[in-house]
């Protein structure tokens, strides 16, 4: 975290000192004025995802139609969940794309540091552009799954309205929690690789405390808030169910109460990655 | 106007027990806050890389940091480009920090060379749009036209290496760290690493350098500091502190005395070198004749050792030595069997074909069968060749492995 103070002249002066004072104000300055590197990091990652697979991007397509049918199978026929006001299948295959998006973001996000940890003891590049890279690197995957649903929707019986509108802000209130895990997690995984390690577990955990397998609309209307509040992604999950398969705008309290729940998370996490970096290169 | 600042830099490498069970961490952190608590000074276990150490770098000069291994100007250098902290003091850089300290650290194997350029340069902060307009340059200076649309898995280390230093040197930035990246591919590509340095120091790029070949900082830089545990010993013009350092070394193996070098069978206790008059000296003229002394001490009287080959090495700073003179290649033989508690062996060259530069002298013993080392390579003395030095005394030295080409007159006596 070098701090920028402009001199004079037009060149910038550079500070690292031993203090231990972190100005997220500082960081995100910075981080903007390495974009060009967190590309670099996402676009990595895009171009390797599929290579040496003979299936190559037909995998983007894979991957959430094969969670989509045991889904299918299991909770809306065998357990007879409601899709909340329409089928089953038009409401998972709504849900799990943008699902899939916040899980692998957050998994991949979260090993982002220790794979490139040879990278951070021998070049400097603001540390949080692997982690967000990679966060970054799923947005096609997601524009995928909607697109599959959207396609789908014939067939699952979804309303598609002008409500899909929503779906950008939707999907940007599900990167604003999915970056408050990876930030934190990912740094505490150099230090400790249990993070990693335990990041699936985490993850599947997460899922069942997700409106992702069962509406949000089947519990209590309190319990919905306080879901809505304790869990940031719960609110724009249930967006996408509402206006990729109901076909109505989001239920903006519910929204309302994630995205303050969300970016809690995600400036405490920052707060901590920040806290947490200056070791980085060191401990690695 | 100064460019680098350090102001009582230090660094401490906390050593961490990683893979301890949960509980000794618990523990841990119960001890040190225990310990804040009663306002105590926590010792943790690690090294201080940095201690204290302060300079002053100018505005467009180039500068060098010397000091044996472990003297911590590589960590001086990764405090400046911002890839670790200090853990006390001010490190200030008036400008954009770009560094070569491993060329090719962000080379992909599975991405082509092309896509190479593009990511590896974005991640050291060379924008897009630059890296447009000089991809040619880029790839024209790695040498790597034809295959730039290959993936690097499949181009051979020299090419990725090549690739590597091209792209991180084509960097522009106002403060320039560089550490030992020279000595990437062949002699043709070393002289053009030396150049483009050579061309970024003329062009006003402050360039920090680390290197422990002298010749190459003796023509890139103007001024240097030696370092030694964190510390600096000396500072000022580049010439100066070159022939501190040689003191500083020559110092040291005094000071190592009776401490001797190697923990084998047999030991070196003394080394120097002499002059044909039998004369210590530590400067020599090229084409002068040189004695070089070495005094041995075997473990114990039990050990019997039999026919032990001396190697005698004599490199410039790199790893590979500029002669060599083995007693398994001449043929050579100890005349005393078994060898005596302590003896000495005598190298005489006839006739140094060396550039003005300073040296150092390896000393190694196999066993007669050439395999087994008695005791492994060392540096155990240095010496100076004086005279002119020109830029010309950069020219580069291939570095074959294996032989050293040059056939020198020499030949061996062993006193007890």
């Amino acid at each position: 975290m070098p701090a920028a103070v402009t001199g004079s002249s037009a060149i910038t002066e550079v500070v690292h000192d031993g203090s231990r004072n972190t100005s997220l104000v500082r960081a995100v300055r910075e981080l903007v004025g390495e974009r060009e590197c967190v590309w670099a990091f996402a676009e990595r990652y895009i171009r390797l995802r599929y290579k040496q697979a003979i299936l190559g991007v037909g995998w983007a397509i894979i991957k959430p139609i094969a969670l989509f049918v045991p889904f299918l199978i299991f909770f809306g026929g065998a357990a007879g969940i409601s899709g909340g006001g329409v089928s089953y299948a038009a409401f998972s295959i709504a849900v799990l794309g943008a699902w899939q998006y916040v899980a692998a973001s957050v998994d991949l996000g979260s090993g982002a540091l220790i794979v490139d940890g040879q990278l951070l003891r021998k070049i400097y590049f603001a540390r949080e552009a692997p982690v967000i890279g990679a966060a970054i690197s799923n947005v096609p995957d997601l524009g995928i799954g909607i697109l599959i649903a959207i396609a789908a929707a014939p067939f699952t019986g979804a309303h598609l309205t002008l409500n899909l509108l929503w779906i950008p802000l939707l999907a940007v209130l599900l990167t604003v929690p999915a970056f408050g895990m990876m930030l934190p997690f990912s740094a505490l995984a150099v230090y400790y690789r249990d993070f990693k390690y335990g990041m699936p577990l985490v993850i599947q955990l997460w899922l069942f405390l997700s409106p992702v397998a069962y509406p949000i609309t089947t519990l209590p209307k309190k319990y919905q808030y306080l879901m809505a509040a304790l869990n940031p992604v719960a609110g724009p999950l249930d967006g996408f169910r509402r206006t990729l398969a109901v076909g109505e705008g989001p239920n903006w309290t519910l929204v309302g109460l994630s995205a303050v729940s969300g970016t809690v998370l995600l400036v405490s996490g920052f707060w901590l990655f920040k806290r947490l970096e200056r070791a980085f290169a060191d401990v690695i | 106007m100064w460019a680098v600042r350090f102001e009582g830099v230090s660094k401490f490498y906390r050593e961490r027990s990683w893979y301890s069970s949960f509980g000794g961490e618990l523990a841990d952190v119960r001890h040190s806050l225990a310990a804040r608590l009663r306002r105590e000074k926590i010792t943790k276990p690690g090294t201080l890389a940095l201690d204290k150490l302060s300079f002053e770098v100018q505005e467009g000069e180039s500068f060098a940091l010397l000091g044996p291994n472990g003297s911590g100007k590589t960590t001086a250098l990764r405090v400046l480009t911002g890839i670790t902290f200090p853990t006390e003091g001010l490190v200030r850089a008036r400008g954009r920090v770009g560094a070569l300290m491993e060329a090719g650290a962000a080379i992909h194997p599975e991405l082509t060379g092309r896509e190479n350029v593009f990511l590896y340069g974005s991640i050291l902060g060379l924008p897009r749009r630059e890296l447009r307009t000089r991809f040619d340059e880029i790839v024209d200076f790695a040498e790597v036209e034809p295959i730039i649309d290959r993936q690097v898995k499949y181009y051979s280390t020299g090419q990725q290496l090549r690739l590597g230093f091209s792209i991180a040197s084509h960097l522009e930035p106002d403060i320039f760290a560089v550490d030992e990246s020279l000595a990437v591919g062949d002699g043709n590509f070393q002289e053009k690493c030396v150049a483009r340095m050579r061309k970024l120091v003329s062009g006003g790029t402050t360039v920090l350098f680390v290197s422990h070949f002298m010749p190459a900082v003796d023509a890139l830089c103007d001024r240097a500091i030696l370092m030694n545990e964190g510390r600096t010993l000396a500072q000022g013009p580049v010439k100066d502190v070159i022939l501190s350092y040689v003191d500083f070394l020559e110092e040291r193996r005094r000071n190592l005395g009776e401490a001797q070098w190697g923990t084998g069978p047999i030991r070196v206790i003394g080394a120097s070198c002499h002059d044909g008059n039998g004369v210590e000296k530590r400067q020599f003229s090229a084409h002068e004749r040189i004695e070089i002394r070495l005094q041995f001490e075997t473990e114990s009287a039990e050990v019997s050792v039999v026919d032990p080959k001396i190697v005698v090495g004599i490199s410039d700073g790199r790893p590979q030595n500029v002669i060599e003179c083995s007693m398994l290649d001449d043929d050579e033989h100890f005349w005393g069997d078994p060898v005596p508690r302590r003896w000495e062996c005598r190298l005489m060259i006839d006739d140094l074909p060396l550039r003005p530069r300073l040296y150092h002298v390896r000393a190694m013993i196999l066993d007669p069968t050439g395999y087994a080392e008695l005791f492994s390579s060392h540096d155990v003395a240095t010496f100076t060749i004086v005279g002119d030095t020109t830029a010309a005394g950069l020219g580069l030295v291939a570095q074959a492995g294996g032989d050293v080409a040059i056939e020198t007159r020499h030949r061996w006596e062993f006193l007890t």
